[in-house]
């Protein structure tokens, strides 16, 4: 058990180098960080001085040792954008990231499971139907698109006018962009403390759970009807158990297996795929601000976003199967 | 800073009216620091325009004005200029202005960490005359010397030395790069870079308030689709660009209109001049100067105007647009579209059928990708084969630095609003102080001869006359295609008055929000 362990967590170490090597050689490509830090009457001196400075002239093993180094030791560089400390900007950032995290994946949650228990028991009903079909939407368009929609459609506005009236009714009123008042704890800012901060999250948290909330259902509906058709439910049935015992006793238990471990790996995935709906929303998370690092060439912001995202899906995974191991003994390398 | 700010927030409760007008804008990007040396770029230097001041600065129609200093005259023989400062002027902390302050700016502004120490590439001294004057030596008669420092901002010595920021710090943080202590309208009240930074009014401010606004936030905003919906929504008072392709909707939509202008960039082409071959190894077509005249007939301006910038675009041409001094009135008339011209041009170089690369950025001027595609379809026109290889800013200058072009997209706004700035830059041969933006290798020593001569005249048609002769080389020799000034279009709720500037800098102090905000 304890070499499993071990060998997994080396495995998980070698895996971030490689990201981190991998990361390094893309800077290559994204350009020259020297022409965005200095102005339009920048000499040739100028140019040879900052690249001096950055150390942007060491060979490329080099920069990346330098980086892993120091990294180890907690230090994450200075921002060629802002001129701060890496480290202080993500923690900075992280909360804002990690809140709309935390809400769209809980709104996915709750709606998932909740219509699709519906639209198992109810396979038939025309508004299982109708909810499926409108499911499709959130499959497939565009996280981008879905922002700029619900923008448009409650945040700008649309006026509609009620038939036979001249009373006219808009449907906007809700934040376009940011966060809205957020409150300073210190360690952490919060959008929850204020009436501001919480409607500010609602429409960037349905536009990155969107995705996962139809994914979601769809796995809950798969499963509960799997578990519809199974022996124990028809001798609960036969039993003469009504169906509301029957659907939420025994039925949702068993359902639950299965979406809890999808649950758990896709919440790797809605922080990283938090960067299009925060670029839409303006939202001041790590997404973002790796989407100004790109285009500034801000390499140490750059590399302590990929790092931290590869942290946590190589986290996120090292758990999974340490949990795996537990549950399951045939899995245990003998 | 705290201490200030409850002071000034007593001041205002009590000196204004109970009315209080908060304005809100956005732009696409943040200004990456607060420090006025650190970073020469318009986000940076336009937004700390309402927060520093220089000894002078630009008026609503760019015409240079008195700001801490009062006047100022040229010493004799052009030794330099004489600034008087004004009396009774403090900083945002309540220190007072003097001479000495002017002396610590242009030590900090002019050292080596500073972004803007070419604007002092021509001083050989400052001296502190007293309290209240400054001498600025010159090693050579600097005519436009005022007009060129309009951006460089005065800091006050006992503040930053107190602060350990006597000096502009690019690669790391100190205490300016977060901290503003200036003597201008506005000041921070507090930033958060990247998120949010608001100004209030300074209540000590020596100059007349003409604003009515006691708060201003600006947030930078990045997607065009948000900043656009966030001005109609009513979130926000004033976004700055509004992409070409929505502004007839916003002009269209209630409660917000389009302010639009003409920008001071102008967008042109430039060419390989002194490469032996092109990218793909057939000889250098570019170096045949009927080729880069043809260029200049084969290129349709007006309907790229017409179809890519809105009609809001005026055509260029020269290197600067008629805003700027030292315009040149003789060299005002584009090459005509004439493709019928530009074929028997073609023809008569050889070049009929040629290869090339056209390099274009696809994020540095607006709609500069789909400039590029239609004239790679107006040089196949006239039977010049263009392949475009666009591709984003931060790839672009390493390449053209690398020589690796044709011919290639390039926009030119002059810091000094002056005509003798990108002849400083673009034209001259290249070398490590001038012609460092000449990527083609342009070498023509007539201009050469006559760069220094125009930056030392002092008798203003001598100068011009210079100028007007530059300026003919240069389209004579179709050194670079000018097409056109760049446009500049600001979305802003009804109701709010303001100025919009050829710099596109925002001035806070011409703001007034109307009653029905």
């Amino acid at each position: 058990m304890l070499s499993f362990i071990l060998r997994r967590v080396f495995q998980s170490v070698l895996v971030l180098l490689v990201v981190g090597l991998v990361a390094f050689a893309m800077f290559r490509f994204v350009g020259d960080p020297i022409d965005t830090m200095l102005g339009q009457e920048r000499t040739l001196q100028d140019i040879e001085r900052l690249r001096e400075q950055l150390g942007l002239n060491k060979p490329f093993f080099l920069q990346y040792w330098d980086f892993l180094v120091r990294a180890v030791q907690g230090d994450l560089g200075i921002s060629y954008r802002q001129g701060r400390p890496v480290a202080e900007i993500i923690v900075e950032r992280l909360p804002a990231t990690l809140e709309l995290a935390l809400v769209s994946g809980a709104l996915a949650l709750f709606f998932g499971i909740v219509l699709g228990i519906f639209t198992a028991i109810r396979r038939d009903g025309i508004t299982a139907n109708f909810v499926m079909s409108v499911s499709l939407i959130g499959v497939s368009l565009p996280t981008f698109l879905i922002g700029v929609l619900l923008i448009y459609g409650f945040g700008v506005g649309i006026d509609i006018r009620i038939p036979f009236t001249d009373t006219v009714i808009n449907t906007g009123g809700m934040p376009t962009f940011g966060r809205g008042d957020t409150v300073d704890l210190g360690w952490w800012t919060t959008g929850f403390a204020t009436w501001d901060g919480v409607q500010s999250i609602i429409l960037p948290a349905i536009t990155l759970g969107l995705y996962q909330m139809t994914l979601i259902m769809r796995l809950v509906r798969a499963e509960m009807l799997e578990v519809l058709r199974a022996d124990y439910i028809r001798f609960a049935r036969a039993r003469g158990l009504g169906d509301r015992a029957i659907n939420f006793r025994h039925a949702l238990k068993n359902t639950m297996v299965p979406v809890i471990t999808v649950t758990g790996l896709q919440l790797g995935s809605i922080i990283a795929f938090a960067i299009i709906t925060e670029t839409v929303f303006q939202w001041p998370g790590v997404g973002l601000l790796f989407i100004n690092a790109i285009q500034f060439v801000d390499i140490p912001v750059m590399a302590a976003y990929l790092m931290l995202i590869s942290v946590m899906f190589v986290a996120i995974n090292l758990i999974v199967d340490l949990l795996y191991v537990l549950i399951d003994p045939r899995l245990r390398v003998s | 800073m705290n201490r200030y700010l409850v002071a000034s927030a007593l001041a205002l409760a009590t000196a204004l009216p109970a009315q209080s007008e908060t304005f809100r804008w956005a732009a696409t990007t943040d200004p990456q620091t607060m420090d006025p040396h650190a970073v020469s770029s318009a986000p940076v230097l336009g937004f700390l325009n309402n927060v520093y001041e220089g000894l002078v600065r630009r008026g609503r129609d760019m015409s240079i004005e008195g700001a801490l200093a009062e006047s100022w005259e040229p010493l004799p023989d052009g030794a330099g200029w004489r600034f008087n400062l004004r009396e009774g002027v403090t900083f945002h902390g309540g220190e007072a202005f003097s001479a000495e302050d002017v002396l610590f700016s242009y030590e900090r502004a002019s050292s080596e960490d500073s972004d803007v120490s070419s604007w002092f590439a021509p001083v050989s001294d400052v001296v502190v005359v007293d309290e209240f004057t400054v001498d600025i030596l010159t090693s050579s008669p600097q005519p436009i010397f005022p007009d060129s420092i309009a951006n460089w901002m005065i800091m006050d010595s006992g503040w930053a030395a107190e602060n350990g920021a006597d000096r502009p710090a690019r690669d790391a943080e100190n205490f300016a790069t977060r901290n503003v202590n200036g003597t201008g309208a506005f000041m921070v009240q507090s930033r958060q870079p990247d998120l949010e930074t608001v100004l209030v009014p300074f209540d000590g401010w020596w100059g007349e308030v003409e604003h009515n606004v006691t708060e201003a936030i600006f947030t930078p905003i990045q997607n065009s689709a948000t900043a656009v919906a966030a001005l109609l929504s009513g979130d926000i008072d004033l976004i700055d660009p509004v992409p070409v392709q929505d502004a007839a909707r916003v002009n269209d939509a209630d409660g917000v209109y389009v302010l639009d202008g003409i920008e001071a960039r102008v967008i042109m082409l430039g060419y390989a001049h002194d490469h032996e071959t092109l990218l793909n190894g057939d000889p250098n077509i570019f170096a045949d100067v009927r080729v880069r005249q043809a260029v200049g007939h084969a290129v349709n301006v007006p309907a790229i105007l017409q179809a890519i910038m809105g009609g809001v675009a005026e055509e260029a041409s020269q290197l600067v647009s008629p805003a700027m001094r030292g315009y040149s009135e003789a060299a005002s008339e584009r090459p005509a579209y004439d493709p019928d011209l530009a074929r028997s041009l073609i023809a008569e170089a050889g070049a009929d059928g040629a290869n090339f690369t056209l390099s274009c950025p696809n994020d540095r001027y607006l709609n500069d990708e789909a400039v590029c595609q239609a004239i790679v379809a107006m040089l196949a026109q006239v039977g010049l084969n263009a392949t475009l290889d666009a591709m984003p800013v931060s790839n672009y200058w390493p390449e053209l630095r690398e020589d690796n072009f044709d011919m290639y997209l390039l926009g030119w706004s002059p810091g000094t609003f002056d005509a003798e700035h990108p002849i400083r830059f673009l034209v001259h041969t290249n070398g490590e102080r001038l012609g460092t933006w000449n990527f083609g290798g342009y070498s023509n020593p007539r201009i050469d001869e006559l760069l220094p001569l125009i930056q030392s005249e002092i008798d203003d048609s001598a100068r011009q006359a210079m100028l007007d002769e530059a300026a003919q080389i240069i389209q004579d020799d179709a050194v670079y295609n000018t097409m056109y000034v760049q446009p500049l279009l600001w979305g802003v709720r009804d109701g709010i008055e303001l100025t919009q500037r050829p710099d596109n800098f925002f001035i806070l102090r011409w703001v007034t929000v109307g009653a029905e905000n």
